[in-house]
């Protein structure tokens, strides 16, 4: 099986996100949480999107379903997801029973809970069967039947059984087993993991990004995963996006970005893995994890210029501080948000990637 | 992973029913108001003159039935002049005919004249009614069975809470429903009307509504204590739904595309209906005793309707009549008692935080 061509040579993404701004409208003022995302997933594709809490991921995921919560909202920018044939719908102007025919129909959405993202009063056969009642027009017992058919792609455990059983008499390995169930019910183009295996423990989240990657070579479906882990990132994805304070600082292939970070952040976010301190402690004693000094940024107080500026270990002021800089290719497919990302040249110590060959 | 040796799936119901019968006081009162449905649906067969079932000139007649609605009463009698007396006319007119006689021959509108049982005299009246044999809680100062009227006012009794909370719940889990999910103006316009609604009071509200139609009926005050009954109901649905549209299963639904109806009805209403029955089951409570209240106060149903608060009424100008006062007394006090134990069960096994507590 051939892979698809990597993302950037793919002229017609599936999804594409232009310069989207979701603020929320507070008492205390206006919140941009997203401002100015541009990103683009590849048919068939998975893009890791990273960053620290509060920078803007979850929103992101949430914009391109249609689900900010009042008293936030898209004000500008496009989404548009392209079918099979090329037609592209806007999902930022798309009006509400239009978008509902794509929630859960065209892009599915796995959720970071798996203990309260299911409904605690039905059966798991009764929401799975929802899932595809809700967009597919079949009876109850093909529902049901569909439902078993996806316990079993999910690799649940006697899944004839688990149909009448309730969330409460499940792990969460197997609630999260069922939340997938339930995304890839209707065949979407698109899944949105929004931090999947955050709440497992360790031995159940290498199985269910194994079963991600899985689903996805044999259904086809693009992942949109949402992480702060750089290590889930490295065992899956295809393409990486990295995202700080409300935008893109960088995106490129998920090896050329691990072998040759451009953005300071990006250099940061590596350098602060634990694997790395772990490493440099075999190499000479003493080896400490790395931190980059300070904390994100409320949204409403976004420093001017780069937003990075004030935690950046190379910033030159004051140019970082009195303009913002552009989304520019630094390399084939390689975008870096960075004034002087040529600048810095090979960026020392971070530089080889401890990533296996996926 | 639990679960895998479990036993068969139980839902949430499911799971509150094996609790809920573990409790002796909530069963003792669930068993109690079943044997009050027993009796209000076999009220004839148990007090009543009229036959259960009797065969009169080659056919079958079930009579007690005109205790439900007198159109039920079949015609051949008032025919043959029974006159509502039915042992000794049907002896007379049909030799050849045969009754099933309810299990106490008294009834709940007229004092039993002298021997209309073979044998048997005429029901006391006035304080010479004290509870007897015959008249097993007596009889009111008009000779009419207290026993038959208050088995027959069982029926009021269980309709007025059941029919009056139903209203009450509807409109209390709609109006609190749509409050709490939709928020904004929407949930501001509703719990005002609610904080409006909840400042009537109920019992005024109802006497002046007796006063201005011309025929009050039953029906007419459970209405009435319905349309003022719903606003706790609304407050707490409206609580539980604020509190559950920001779940993370409420949100996995919109996000796999559920519409806003699917998502009240379908995802949060089965997870708030549980709270929200407890304040329905203390309302029967309430109701019954709003009617009480009322029939006590004379405003009650018009008769022949017999009310247990009716009787209550009559003891007022009778003190010396114990038994008009103990026995309705009794009844009302231990049905509303046992609505207030169901629903205290109901609340004890339903929220887990006082399930914990009680470990």
């Amino acid at each position: 099986m051939s892979r698809p061509p990597i993302l950037h040579g793919d002229p017609r993404p599936l999804l594409e996100i232009n310069d989207l701004v979701t603020a929320f409208h507070t008492p205390a003022g206006r919140v941009p949480a997203v401002d100015g995302v541009t990103l683009s997933i590849g048919r068939g594709r998975t893009l890791g999107l990273v960053g620290e809490s509060g920078c803007g991921k979850s929103v992101t995921a949430m914009s391109i379903l249609g689900l900010v919560a009042a008293p936030g909202r898209i004000e500008s920018g496009s989404i548009l997801l392209r079918d099979t044939a090329g037609a592209a719908i806007d999902l930022a102007t798309l009006p509400e029973p239009r978008l509902r025919e794509v929630r859960g129909g065209r892009i599915g959405m796995i959720f970071q809970e798996p203990m309260t993202s299911l409904n605690p009063v039905f059966t798991i056969g009764d929401q799975i069967a929802e899932a595809v009642r809700l967009h597919r027009d079949v009876s109850r017992a093909e529902a049901r039947a569909r439902a078993l058919e996806m316990l079993a792609l999910v690799r649940m455990a006697d899944p004839r059984r688990r149909l009448d059983e309730y969330p409460h008499q499940l792990s969460g390995g197997m609630r999260q087993r069922v939340v997938i169930a339930m995304a890839l019910a209707c065949e979407p183009d698109l899944v949105i993991a929004d931090e999947p295996t955050t709440a497992l423990d360790v031995t159940i989240q290498a199985q269910i990004l194994d079963l991600l990657a899985d689903l996805r070579r044999r259904l086809g479906t693009a992942i949109l995963l949402i992480t702060h882990d750089l290590g889930v990132v490295a065992e899956t994805c295809d393409d990486v996006a990295v995202m700080y304070a409300g935008r893109i600082v960088e995106q490129a292939p998920a090896e050329e970005l691990f072998a040759r970070p451009r953005h300071p952040y990006t250099i940061g976010l590596l350098a602060a893995r634990p694997e790395r301190a772990a490493a440099a402690a075999r190499g000479r004693a003493g080896g400490r994890l790395r931190t980059i000094p300070g904390m994100v940024p409320a949204p409403q107080d976004f420093p001017s210029g780069c937003r990075f500026h004030p935690r950046c270990a190379y910033a030159r002021l004051p140019e970082c501080a009195a303009r913002p800089p552009e989304l520019v290719a630094a390399a084939a497919g390689h975008l870096v948000r960075c004034g002087y990302a040529e600048a810095l040249g090979p960026p020392r110590d971070v530089a080889t990637p401890d990533r296996e060959a996926s | 992973m639990h679960g895998m040796n479990g036993g068969p799936s139980r839902g949430f119901w499911a799971e509150a029913w094996g609790r809920f019968r573990r409790k002796p006081l909530a069963m003792a009162a669930v068993a109690y108001v079943g044997l009050l449905v027993a009796v209000a649906v076999l009220a004839p067969a148990i007090a009543g003159t009229k036959p259960v079932l009797c065969r009169y000139k080659g056919r079958l007649y079930a009579p007690c039935l005109g205790y439900f609605d007198r159109r039920l009463e079949p015609t051949v009698f008032a025919r043959d002049r029974f006159r509502g007396t039915y042992p000794a006319n049907l002896r007379e007119k049909d030799p050849e005919s045969w009754a099933i006689w309810p299990l106490v021959f008294q009834d709940p509108y007229r004092a039993v004249r002298a021997d209309e049982w073979p044998g048997r005299p005429a029901n006391p009246a006035k304080d010479e009614g004290r509870p007897s044999r015959v008249n097993l809680f007596g009889t009111d100062q008009y000779g009419v069975d207290v026993f038959a009227k208050m088995v027959h006012g069982t029926t009021i009794a269980l309709l007025v809470g059941v029919v009056s909370m139903g209203l009450a719940g509807t409109i209390g889990i709609v109006v609190g429903a749509v409050g709490g999910y939709c928020g904004g103006w929407v949930d501001m316009l509703t719990s005002r009307i609610t904080e409006v609604v909840m400042c009537v009071p109920t019992l005024v509200l109802i006497l002046a509504v007796i006063a201005i139609v011309d025929k009050p009926t039953i029906w007419k005050t459970m209405a009435i204590i319905g349309a003022t009954g719903w606003t706790g109901i609304a407050r707490l649905t409206r609580g539980e739904f604020l509190r559950l549209r920001q779940a993370e299963f409420v949100t996995a639904a919109r996000a796999a595309g559920a519409g806003p109806v699917r998502i009240m009805l379908r995802h949060i209403l089965p997870n708030a209906l549980a709270p929200v029955l407890v304040p329905i089951t203390f309302g029967i409570a309430s109701a019954i005793l709003t009617e009480s209240a009322l029939s006590f106060l004379g405003f009650g149903p018009p008769p022949p309707a017999a009310s247990w608060g009716a009787i209550l009424n009559d003891a007022r100008s009778n003190l010396a009549m114990w038994w008009l006062v103990l026995f309705p007394g009794l009844a009302i006090f231990l049905t509303v008692l046992a609505y207030n134990l169901i629903g205290e069960g109901l609340q004890e096994v339903t929220d887990p935080r006082l399930r914990e507590a009680r470990k």
